[in-house]
């Protein structure tokens, strides 16, 4: 489904590259997370699959990205949208501020894409179904909770049935309750739709539970690729930025001390945690 | 090579909503602060300098109708004119570099009042009778007073705060412009008027 | 709709009803007749048989009637009080001691009261009964920009956020002892401040905005299609025609008849 091949860009008036021949593939279906410091390229390679770079950011890219079989630097934005949606973090800036409730801003998108009407319709109500949001459907998109605005967002995206989901770092200005239902929501999409979701994130509790795969960028590169439980117990994680879960920090404290299993591996969610613990204090 | 097409940009396009926000939440601020400015165009200007005198001007004309329609202050909206022309004044100015120096802005923002205190005078003559229904209607009554006919004492009090106050603004714009980060500013239009090496950093 | 900021008073009158465009036909139709109307008393005349009928139709007379004596009454007074005390050279018709209201004066500004009142009025009815996006849809739907339509829209939604992003900064910066009372200079340099801040952190999202706005196709080529049809009665285009003609006749009628 998505497809990097040697990517190596750099911003207008910028001399250091963002992205070092990068080269990834990410199958359809696929729940990849991508983590690393700040300004590792993360939110870079976003835009690059979205096909925001090169055509929003310009610049110069090298190497090919290749989205829902198309190449991102021959199609036109408007042709990429309608097989990536991109949510990133500031849910307020994400809503179009045109429209009044949050039906009309769901179909904000489709107006823009001359669908028919009554086909409209149709899709603002499949949609909100899908995301969970048809109580909020008449409300004014402004007047919402954080969480409340970014499933708003989510949605829009969605009407417009793309086939990739990008999520830059979509919960970092929400509460923990919003955060869930961002997390929540996501995953259900991908269980249900064949929806290729590639989402960069801190939280990497959430991650460990949630993502298929988890891979690590630094300084412009991939470091890791892998699944989850072994990617984020790896030992280079803290040069590169990265940091653990809290499972995972207790879980080797707890070994230093000869309180965890020494052959198993370090958990990275709740259920590996107890699992382990319960391993060594129970035998 | 400046075009219509590349000023009226995405960017640009958010940039105005924004600049008439930044107009009106500062204009109100000044207000309740009691001081004695107006301080209702430093969107307008921004977007001049950042985007070109047309989008300048654009943003200008809609800012005073919706201050007009918004019931904000009605009495704004008939001079939507006036503030088109300040917004493309001050893109105008841009264009020759003026807005790479400090006192070349301010200076740019004299000359643009001066300018708008020319065009609204007859405006306020004819719709608003040649007052403004504020203190600064002092000034027209001393100029009626000692025998100035409607006309000059309304541009007698345009004169008395329209430079001042757009010298204020387009200083302030220049401030903006010199903080704001390079990568940003470099996505805009018509920033190579103001780009200069003492740009901040990143 | 409570978020944005508009004047819009949702009712069930005839007049809500009627596409906005004819509104719009009404509404500078009034304008335009209430700064040529000649004479004395025709704006006056127009306010009580146009715009006031206008207004009871539509079920807004109370906020128009409130609204365009808050605006108008500073103005009426300003002008009241200087072109009709200090005229000059003009003729005294009442007396207060030294000074006295002069003829041509208390004339200027009768008229010119009635000025403002029809150019007040004729803008608040119509955005009393407008709103603000079924304008711009039905603008939307004979052609008007799409992306002038996009920020008139945006503008009324956002403005409200900045307006309390400003009353946050000076909150925070008086909390650090920034003076904004006292001597002229003082607070004039209080301005940088609390100006500067405030544009500074609304820029920040303007490169997020319009990426938000392109992801959703907004730039696509092609005709765009809306959620909900603006409909209109079948007299409506005819009546906009024949205001619009009645507007021009009205202006050429006084350049011709008034010169």
């Amino acid at each position: 489904m998505i497809s990097l091949r040697n990517v190596t860009y750099s911003y207008p008036a910028m001399a250091a590259p963002a992205l070092k021949d990068v080269s990834l593939e990410i199958p359809a279906g696929q729940f990849c997370a991508v983590v690393g410091a700040n300004g590792a390229g993360k939110s870079t390679l976003a835009f690059a699959i979205a096909g925001f770079i090169p055509h929003f950011y310009h610049g110069r890219l090298e190497g090919d990205v290749t989205v829902d079989g198309k190449d991102t630097q021959a199609a036109p934005l408007h042709d990429l949208v309608l097989s990536v949606g991109l949510i990133f973090q500031n849910p307020f800036n994400q809503i179009s501020g045109t429209k009044f409730t949050v039906r009309e801003e769901i179909a904000f998108g489709l107006e823009n894409l001359g669908i028919a009407r009554e086909e409209m319709l149709a899709r603002v109500e499949e949609t909100m179904a899908l995301v969970g949001i048809e109580e909020l459907a008449d409300r004014s998109p402004l007047a919402l909770s954080g969480g409340q605005m970014q499933r708003v967002a989510i949605a829009s995206v969605l009407a417009m049935r793309p086939k990739v989901l990008v999520l830059d770092e979509p919960t970092s200005q929400l509460d923990p309750v919003g955060s869930r239902e961002v997390f929540t929501t996501v995953r259900a999409l991908v269980a249900e739709g064949q929806m290729t979701v590639v989402m960069i994130e801190h939280k990497l509790e959430w991650v460990a539970v949630f993502a298929d795969r988890v891979i690590v960028l630094s300084q412009g590169t991939v470091v890791a690729d892998g699944e989850p439980g072994a990617i984020l117990t790896g030992e280079g994680l803290l040069e590169q930025g990265v940091g653990q879960t809290r499972y995972t920090q207790a879980a080797r404290r707890a070994r230093q001390a000869g309180f965890w299993p020494a052959d198993r591996r370090l958990p990275v969610t709740l259920e590996e945690a107890a699992a382990g613990f319960g391993e060594a204090n129970g035998g | 090579m400046p075009s219509l097409k590349r000023d009226f940009s995405t960017l640009t396009l958010v940039l105005i909503p924004v600049a008439i926000a930044i107009n009106i939440a500062v204009g109100q601020l000044i207000y309740t602060l009691k001081i004695p400015l107006y301080l209702d165009s430093i969107g307008t200007v921004l977007v001049g300098v950042l985007a070109g005198p047309w989008a300048g001007a654009l943003t200008g004309l809609l800012s005073n109708l919706i201050w007009g329609l918004t019931g904000l202050n009605v009495a704004y909206a008939p001079f939507a004119a006036v503030a088109a022309v300040i917004g493309l004044l001050a893109g105008l100015f841009s264009e020759s570099g003026w807005m790479r120096s400090l006192w070349k802005s301010v200076l740019s923002g004299l000359i643009t009042g001066l300018v708008a205190a020319v065009i609204s005078a007859p405006i306020s003559a004819y719709v608003f009778g040649g007052v403004t229904g504020a203190g600064t209607d002092v000034v027209v009554a001393f100029f009626r007073t000692i025998g100035f006919g409607i006309l000059p004492s309304s541009f007698a009090q345009g004169v008395s705060s329209d430079p001042l106050d757009k010298a204020v603004s387009f200083l302030v714009v220049w401030l903006i412009v010199r903080a704001l980060p390079m990568r940003f500013l470099a996505r805009f239009p018509r920033a190579e008027n103001v780009q200069e090496t003492g740009q901040a950093a990143a | 709709m409570s978020e944005a900021l508009s004047l819009y008073v949702p009712r069930a009158s005839g007049v809500h009803r009627l596409n906005p465009l004819t509104k719009l036909a009404l509404a500078g139709f009034l304008l335009v007749a209430g700064l040529a109307a000649p004479g004395l008393w025709g704006t006056y005349l127009l306010f009580a048989l146009g715009v006031l009928p206008l207004a009871l139709l539509a079920q807004v007379s109370r906020e128009l009637l409130r609204m365009s004596f808050r605006v108008v009454l500073p103005f009426a007074i300003s002008v009241f009080l200087i072109q009709g005390f200090l005229w000059p050279g003009g003729t005294p018709v009442i007396g207060f001691g030294p000074v006295s209201l002069k003829q041509e004066g208390l004339l200027f500004a009768t008229a010119a009261a009635g000025r403002i009142l029809m150019v007040v009025s004729s803008f608040l009815w119509f955005a009393l009964t407008t709103r603000p996006d079924t304008l711009m849809t039905a603008l939307a739907q004979r052609g008007f920009p799409a992306s002038l339509a996009y920020i008139i829209v945006s503008t009324i939604q956002i403005v409200p956020r900045f307006q309390s992003r400003a009353a946050t900064i000076l909150d925070a910066q008086r909390a650090r002892g920034l003076e904004t009372g006292g001597r002229f200079l003082q607070r004039v340099r209080a301005v940088f401040p609390l100006v500067v801040p405030l544009i500074l952190s609304s820029l920040v999202d303007v490169e997020e905005r319009a990426l938000a706005i392109e992801a959703r196709a907004f730039n696509r080529p092609g005709p765009k299609t809306s959620l909900f049809e603006i409909g209109e009665a079948r007299w409506e285009p005819a009546a906009r025609w024949g205001l619009l003609a009645a507007a021009i006749g009205v202006i050429a009628a006084r350049f011709i008849l008034y010169r």
